[in-house]
């Protein structure tokens, strides 16, 4: 059965929460990692929305240290107040 | 953040470009047939129908103000229907129809202080990159040596005398952003001393795998300090490319001792005549010497002005190197030779000399 | 406000010569911009002191995109507190950097308005630079850009704004029409430059003609370069008027031809097409005589990057020559095979020429389904370590190939 993107978010989202700032995630890395675990249910392309929903709902964002990361919101450590 | 996405327009890219051409280009857009350079700066494109347009390149500087663009947006307005173009080395180019507006528009250009020229055998506007007015990991300042390096060498802008073109390329630190190496001459930031730690802030500021994790070269690793988690940086390893500051401010690299410039010559990009190449190690290291940086502008004009005298005909930087070979290149620019100019990356037998071919 | 300018005796050194002086920008939007004074005090002091003071800020940008915005905070905010956010956008310039007066003067109204009204015309990649804003006024000049329709380009680990040579607009050499194709690449992947999927960076460049304007050969994941199959037009006439006007045909064009397949007699000039490696030398000397064939196209190449991390490469061939028409179809097909298998095999921060190196030209080109061709080498190899994958046994049909 295939899942919906709602779901495909949703585990995405717990994947970055439990990386905490232990490890960064890049967009591959979930996609790699749903395919892990959903198997066929999933594609690149179902990924990709998950990405997209994910972020435009604000609850992870892009981040920029030498490269691309997904990440849950946090103040960064070169901002000033 | 109270964003409505839903109503939000994205992804709906840059403008047509259709909607910004004049119409003399749309009219012959792909029926040009050859085009002259009627004198420095300014070059007319004739089409098959006969119609002729005339181009003006003027140096931007790069680094302007919103005043400076409404100006060129007046002078667009003046002498060319409103349109204007930009070129892919800061230069602006007015596009004219008419032949009697070229010289009252050169004349607001420099009363307005920018010079015109940059066309053919000359040096246009130096490619460069952000340096001490924006990025983190800036060896040197970027638009104020490039304002001195041009400053002095300006006549070459504004005149065609040179044996072929030579474009010169900042970046100010060896990410090169600008893509650097593959120019006549590129001057390049260099940092020489690892990051220094600030093992105090460092775990209130950064967090230490995502640290260690950002060194390309695996220089980095997690360490008590002083009772307190921080890292330590194997020195030997580092290569000064200053990813772990963009990770964590508690690392900076940047250091007025150790920080300046080097000096490389001889690539290109162009397929005319030679294949491109790259920039080669000319000069390793000149200290940073604000604000007119004179051993830089010493140092870029005697190597113009060696190769400005000594080339052939069309031949560029490189092309001039490789005809009278290295050795002399460094015994007419006096130029010491030392340990840093020989390659020691991967495949470094490969720069080795490995023939008798050899002048003295 | 003019009275607010920080004393800079430094800087002011570099009010004065010929070239256009960057500081005086930087004074003139000071007259109305307090981030302007700030970036003047916080500039002078890293003059007096040979050091940069910036942070890198890698969270900020505009909701829902990934990249186009570079954070920066001043290191020494409680001094320069208006540049203590300092925060650039990147803006996808129009194919060819052509504007009209209105467009430029709106981007500059909205930039009085949202930000420190310092700007790049353009940057590296070819994007209008807003430089300097702070965090809240990123929303809002995203959505006042909006409404004239300009976008925000590339940054991070995405597809970086493309851009090209003025091409077909305004050069006769022009082989291919690059400022289309530009547009329309940039429109397809609209999704891979605004959301990093990749593993790092990835650059189209199109440059025209093999001058390469765009020096796309240097600095593009992939480099499109135009270029022609058959014929050089020549116009002998024209190519007598140069002798007549005092050009030396024999050394300026025939001896710096580098496949020498050049001959002038005095009156008629004979190349032997099959030997010209399409340089361009000839043409750029001549340009009223001598003009690329009509059966054109462009090269494709692969690769190029700045040293960071295995050292620059230049881009080799992949496809000697293709016809460039729209919609592009093939090229489309194989930047799609390449990024699938970039994205799946790359590892963070490693470029796709970077990629090819370590898993070897021969392997990638048989994952995007390309036959290798001489033309992708300067020459064969000279190591004798060739890893074959498979090998016969007794018995084996020799027609038939292990499964791998
Ligand atoms: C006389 C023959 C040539 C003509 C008419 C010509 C034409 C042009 C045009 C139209 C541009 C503007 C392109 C743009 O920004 O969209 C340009 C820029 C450029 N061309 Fe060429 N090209 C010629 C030869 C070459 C050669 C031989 C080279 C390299 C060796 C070269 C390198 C460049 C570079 C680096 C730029 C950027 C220049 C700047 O903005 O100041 N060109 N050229
Ligand atoms: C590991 C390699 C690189 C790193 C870490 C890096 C980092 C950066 C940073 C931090 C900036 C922001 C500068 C600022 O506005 O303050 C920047 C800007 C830029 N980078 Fe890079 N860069 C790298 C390689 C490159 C390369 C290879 C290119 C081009 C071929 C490039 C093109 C640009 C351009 C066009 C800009 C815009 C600023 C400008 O025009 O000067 N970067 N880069
Ligand atoms: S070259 Fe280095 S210092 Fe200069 S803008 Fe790029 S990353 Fe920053
Ligand atoms: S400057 Fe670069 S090489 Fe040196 S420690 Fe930092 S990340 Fe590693
Ligand atoms: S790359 Fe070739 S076609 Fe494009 S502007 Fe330069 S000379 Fe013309
Ligand atoms: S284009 Fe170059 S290789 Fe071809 S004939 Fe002309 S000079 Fe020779």
């Amino acid at each position: 059965m295939a899942k919906s993107v709602e779901e495909i978010a949703e585990a995405m989202f717990n994947l970055v929460k439990e990386a905490g700032s232990q490890k960064k995630l890049k967009p591959m890395d979930l996609t790699k990692s749903m395919i892990q675990m959903f198997g066929d249910e999933v594609d690149k392309k179902i990924c990709k929305e998950a990405i997209k929903q994910l972020i435009n709902s604000g609850r992870c964002v892009y981040t920029y240290f030498g490269g691309s990361f997904i990440e849950l919101p946090h103040r960064e450590g070169a901002a000033n107040d | 953040m109270a964003v409505d996405m839903s109503k939000r327009r994205t992804d709906y890219g840059p403008p047509h470009y259709e909607r910004f051409l004049p119409p003399i280009i749309k009219e012959n857009y792909g029926k040009w047939k050859y085009h002259e350079i009627l004198k420095p700066g300014v070059m007319v494109h004739v089409s098959e129908s006969g119609a002729e347009l005339y181009t003006v390149r003027s140096a931007s500087g790069r680094l302007i103000s919103i005043d400076k663009i409404r100006i060129y947006c007046d002078l667009a307005d003046k002498y060319c229907g409103g349109y204007i173009r930009f070129t892919s080395r800061h230069n602006v180019e007015f596009l004219l129809t008419k032949k009697e507006n070229i010289d009252p528009l050169i004349k607001d250009l420099k009363a307005l202080g920018h010079p015109v020229g940059g066309i053919g055998n000359s040096i246009t506007s130096i490619v460069h990159t952000q340096g001490w007015v924006h990025c983190h990991s800036a060896a040197t300042d970027a638009s104020g040596i490039v304002k001195c390096v041009m400053d002095d060498l300006i006549e070459y802008f504004e005149n065609m005398k040179l044996p072929g073109k030579l474009r010169i390329a900042l970046a100010c630190c060896l990410n090169m952003c600008g893509a650097v190496h593959c120019s006549d001459i590129a001057i390049l930031g260099v940092h020489r001393r690892p990051p220094r730690i600030d093992h105090a802030n460092l775990k209130n500021v950064c967090e230490i795998p995502n640290v260690s994790a950002s060194c390309p070269t695996a220089a980095i690793r997690p360490a008590t300090v002083n009772g307190k988690p921080s890292v330590e940086v194997i020195e030997e390893r580092c290569m000064f490319c200053a990813n772990c500051y963009t990770v964590c401010p508690a690392m900076p690299l940047n250091d007025p001792l150790n920080d300046g410039v080097s000096i490389w010559v001889g690539g290109k990009v162009s397929n005319a005549r030679s294949e491109p190449m790259f920039s080669k190690l000319a000069i390793p290291f000149i200290p940073n010497n604000p604000p007119r940086w004179p051993e830089v502008t010493g140092a870029i004009r005697n190597i113009v002005e060696l190769w400005a005298k000594n080339a052939r005909k069309y031949e560029r930087m490189g092309e001039w190197i490789n005809r009278i070979g290295w050795p002399k290149f460094f015994r007419m620019t006096g130029i010491e030779f030392r340990k840093e100019h020989i390659d020691d990356f991967k495949h470094a037998g490969l720069t080795f000399k490995r023939s008798t071919h050899l002048t003295f | 406000m003019a009275d607010n300018l920080p004393e800079t005796p430094l800087l002011n050194e570099l009010e004065k010569g010929a070239w256009p002086s960057f500081v005086k920008e930087i004074k003139m939007a000071a007259k109305r911009s307090p981030m302007c004074q700030d970036l003047l005090g916080q500039l002078e002091q890293s003059y007096r002191e040979k050091i940069g003071y910036w942070k890198h800020g890698g969270i900020v940008g505009v909701m829902g995109y990934g990249g186009g915005v570079i954070g920066r905070y001043s290191a020494l905010p409680d001094k320069y507190p208006k540049v203590s956010h300092f925060h650039t956008m990147r803006i996808n310039q129009p194919a060819g950097w052509y504007y009209t007066s209105k467009a430029l003067r709106d981007i500059c109204d909205i930039w009085e308005k949202r930000g420190s009204g310092l700007t790049n015309m353009h940057g590296s990649t070819g994007d209008i630079i807003l430089l300097g804003t702070t965090t809240d006024q990123l929303e809002p000049t995203f959505e006042d850009l909006s409404k004239i329709d300009f976008d925000i380009g590339g940054s991070g680990s995405d597809l970086r704004t493309p851009s090209c040579c003025c091409g077909m607009s305004r050069c006769e050499w022009a082989c291919y029409d690059t400022m289309a194709l530009t547009y329309d690449l940039t429109m397809h992947y609209q999704d891979e430059l605004h959301r990093p999927a990749f593993p790092y960076k990835f650059k189209f460049k199109m440059s025209g003609c093999p001058n390469d304007c765009v020096a796309s050969i240097a600095r593009a994941d992939m480099s499109i370069i135009g270029t022609w199959r058959d014929d050089i037009q020549v116009d002998q006439d024209a190519v007598r008027e140069y002798a007549d006007k005092g050009l030396d045909i024999t050394s300026d064009v025939v001896n710096n031809c580098p496949s020498k397949c050049m001959d002038w007699d005095g009156k008629e000039l004979h190349i032997d097409n099959s030997f010209c490696v399409r340089c361009m030398h000839c043409i750029n000397v001549m340009p009223k005589a001598l003009r690329p064939g009509k059966d054109r196209g462009a090269t494709i190449l692969i690769g190029s990057k700045a040293p960071i991390i295995e050292g620059a490469f230049l881009s080799s061939v992949l496809f000697p020559f293709i016809k460039i028409e729209p919609p592009y179809s093939k090229i489309k097909d194989t930047v799609d095979k390449m990024w699938d298998v970039w994205c799946e095999e790359g590892k963070n921060r490693e470029r796709i020429g970077e990629f090819i190196q370590r898993v070897g030209l021969g392997n990638f080109l048989e994952a995007i389904e390309i036959d290798p061709v001489p033309e992708m080498v300067a020459h064969p190899r000279e190591n004798p370590y060739v890893f074959y994958e498979e090998y016969f046994e007794e018995g084996d049909d020799d027609e038939e190939e292990e499964e791998s």
